[in-house]
């Protein structure tokens, strides 16, 4: 089952991948791409396939690694099959700052709204790590209504900020509320690569010690497991991963939720075996949700997170129904 | 029976009940207390000669010089709007909130929404308000001199090459006006193809990649300080390659008459036919 499966999600990671070169765009049809991608095509269909596909297709894959990752290592660290991103008011933060940015920069700042994303999302991690610290430290029930009451908090501010923000920027700042790749550049993604790699690393590192805390706090301490250390590493992880998504790609529902639940039915619970395999499978379930985003009204774009929804819930809800 | 067919036929015979763009309908009297939700319908306003009567304006109504230097409306809403005592609102599709429009008249006060997709419709508009308002003789004037600007405008553009077109509402991201719009007209008018897909709403967000199709000759924006501004950030990323080495025309229209579907909006098609005779 588990060679067959890794092989599928190869398939549908190649899939992705050259869906995402190949289709999708006004500006280079299949034809035009694939003679891109052998080195025949001319300017315009160069530069849509190399300069706008490209990076829009490395942002998404890197995000959705990010994101997908991002919920299996919170669900795994807080025991809590609906932990999130979005749960822990970490997004939340980033899409916060990120929209108070675009709504009061002056035009030629714009570039600064990444950089305002992630100071957001690293001030609501502190927050929520802050608002969760009790006598025995941060427990994961602290850590989830610490998140609830930041996330509200930063909604409300997204709200004020798109009722106030002048009409002419407010198609802007919902655009980062819904999550686009629209603006990817080579830049974003290499901007990005780290935000993904080193939590990866982490979390890939303390996969044995989250597997024993699945047992049960008391039962991982008594196995060697530094609770306080993993805890506060994994959601520093997680934290990360959650900004670097938000800031380059705006707020992107579901991917984080329902990737790590389809690859546990699937690979099951190991930790060591999910987390790679979740972030691939997030890479390719937010390529193809771009992929159907930019083609299926072409040449106007749906909001990536919509999509992600769309294609995301049935099939989660169909491999529920379909285990034991 | 005579006579009864003769009362038959007069009880018939009133004049249909005046309705507004959105399809209310809207009792006709003079207007002695008039508020005007949004920009183009408090010029509307003015042009038409009410400007004595208008007491408020929505918060963005900077246009003529008397209307903004009225009292603008802090917030639009019901309380904001009712503290005027108006005898007659008027809003926009393009600005005003739909559901403050039906509260107010659910209050029972006097409403009239315009919906100005195209040249055509802003003549209605204007005739419109001057019949619900018993402007008359103003109405009439202002709507055949509309009528004569589009129309030159439409003359002087038949005689261009016509050519695929964007208009670009804003930048990053890419958001465009679709057909139905009256920027959609706008470019009929120059003899310019609206590109934009049709079936995303009015004002979709599309692919940055359209700006790379060899369809698009002509992209046409309102000139503002952040257009400009985000326009330079596409023009420096592989989406704006064809903008950036002119194998694509950009226009800039000056951005007050071309974003605002009032009285002024002819001299916007006007504009923008001149920009095309200058560079076909």
């Amino acid at each position: 089952m588990s060679g067959r499966a890794d092989a599928g999600l190869v398939v549908v990671l190649l899939a992705a991948l050259a869906g995402g070169l190949l289709l999708g765009g006004p500006g280079a049809s299949p034809g035009q791409a694939l003679s891109v991608l052998t080195g025949q095509g001319d300017a315009d269909a160069t530069a849509a396939v190399l300069g706008v596909r490209l990076p829009r297709l490395v942002l998404a894959l890197a995000v959705g690694a990010a994101l997908a990752l991002a919920g299996a290592a919170l669900q795994s660290l807080l025991a809590n099959p609906l932990a999130d991103p979005f749960l822990l008011g970490i997004s939340g933060g980033g899409a916060a700052a990120a929209t108070l940015a675009f709504a009061a920069l002056p035009a030629a700042a714009i570039g600064l709204v990444p950089a305002a994303a992630m100071l957001g999302a690293a001030a609501s991690t502190g927050l929520v790590w802050w608002m969760a610290r009790g006598p025995l430290g941060p427990s994961p029930t602290r850590m989830l209504l610490a998140g609830v009451a930041v996330n509200a908090a930063t909604s409300a501010v997204i709200l004020a900020i798109l009722a106030l923000a002048p009409s002419p920027r407010l198609a802007g700042a919902l655009a980062i509320t819904m999550g686009s790749f629209a603006a990817a550049t080579p830049e974003a993604a290499w901007w990005l690569a780290p935000y993904v790699a080193a939590p990866l690393l982490v979390l890939l590192y303390h996969g044995r010690d989250l597997g024993l805390l699945a047992l049960g706090e008391e039962s991982a301490a008594g196995l060697g497991v530094e609770v306080a250390i993993v805890r506060r590493r994994v959601f520093l992880a997680a934290a990360a991963l959650c900004g670097g998504a938000v800031a380059f790609a705006g707020v992107i529902g579901f991917v984080g939720l329902i990737t790590p639940h389809l690859c546990r039915l699937v690979w099951g619970y190991s930790p060591r075996r999910l987390f790679p395999r979740t972030a691939l499978a997030g890479a390719a379930l937010t390529a193809l949700g771009d992929l159907a985003a930019r083609s299926l009204l072409a040449p106007a774009e749906l909001p990536v997170g919509v999509v992600t929804a769309v294609i995301g819930v049935p099939f989660f809800v169909a491999l529920l129904r379909r285990s034991p | 029976m005579l006579v009864l067919a003769l009362s038959w036929a007069v009880a018939h015979s009133e004049t249909p009940p005046l309705l507004d763009q959105v399809g209310h309908r809207v009792e006709t009297g003079t207007a002695r207390r008039i508020v005007a939700l949004a920009p183009d319908v408090a010029e509307l306003a003015f042009a038409l000669g009410l400007g004595p009567a208008v007491v408020a304006v929505g918060p963005a109504v900077d246009y003529p010089e008397h209307a903004a230097s009225l009292p603008h409306l802090g917030a639009l809403d019901v309380e904001s709007v009712l503290v005027w005592r108006p005898d007659l609102v008027l809003a926009t599709t393009a600005g005003s909130d739909p559901r403050l429009v039906e509260r107010l008249r659910a209050l029972g006060l006097r409403t009239l929404t315009v919906d100005v997709t195209s040249c055509a419709r802003l003549v209605e508009a204007c005739t419109l308000v001057a019949a619900a308002t018993a402007a008359g003789d103003a109405g009439a004037e202002l709507a055949a001199g509309l009528r004569g600007r589009c129309a030159e405008a439409s003359r002087r553009g038949a005689k261009l090459p016509r050519r695929g077109a964007l208009y670009v509402v804003w930048w990053d991201p890419l958001i465009v006006a679709a057909p139905g719009t009256f920027h959609d007209d706008l470019l009929r008018h120059a003899n310019l193809s609206n590109l934009a897909p049709a079936n995303a709403g009015r004002y979709p967000r599309v692919s940055p990649e359209l700006l790379l199709s060899s369809a698009v000759e002509v992209v046409v924006s309102p000139d503002e300080p952040d257009a400009r501004a985000l326009f330079a950030r596409v023009v420096a990323t592989a989406a704006g390659t064809r903008l950036a080495r002119g194998a694509a025309r950009v226009i800039w229209l000056p951005a007050d008459p071309a974003s605002r579907p009032g009285p002024r909006l002819p001299e916007a098609y006007v504009a923008l036919v001149a920009e095309r005779e200058r560079a076909p």
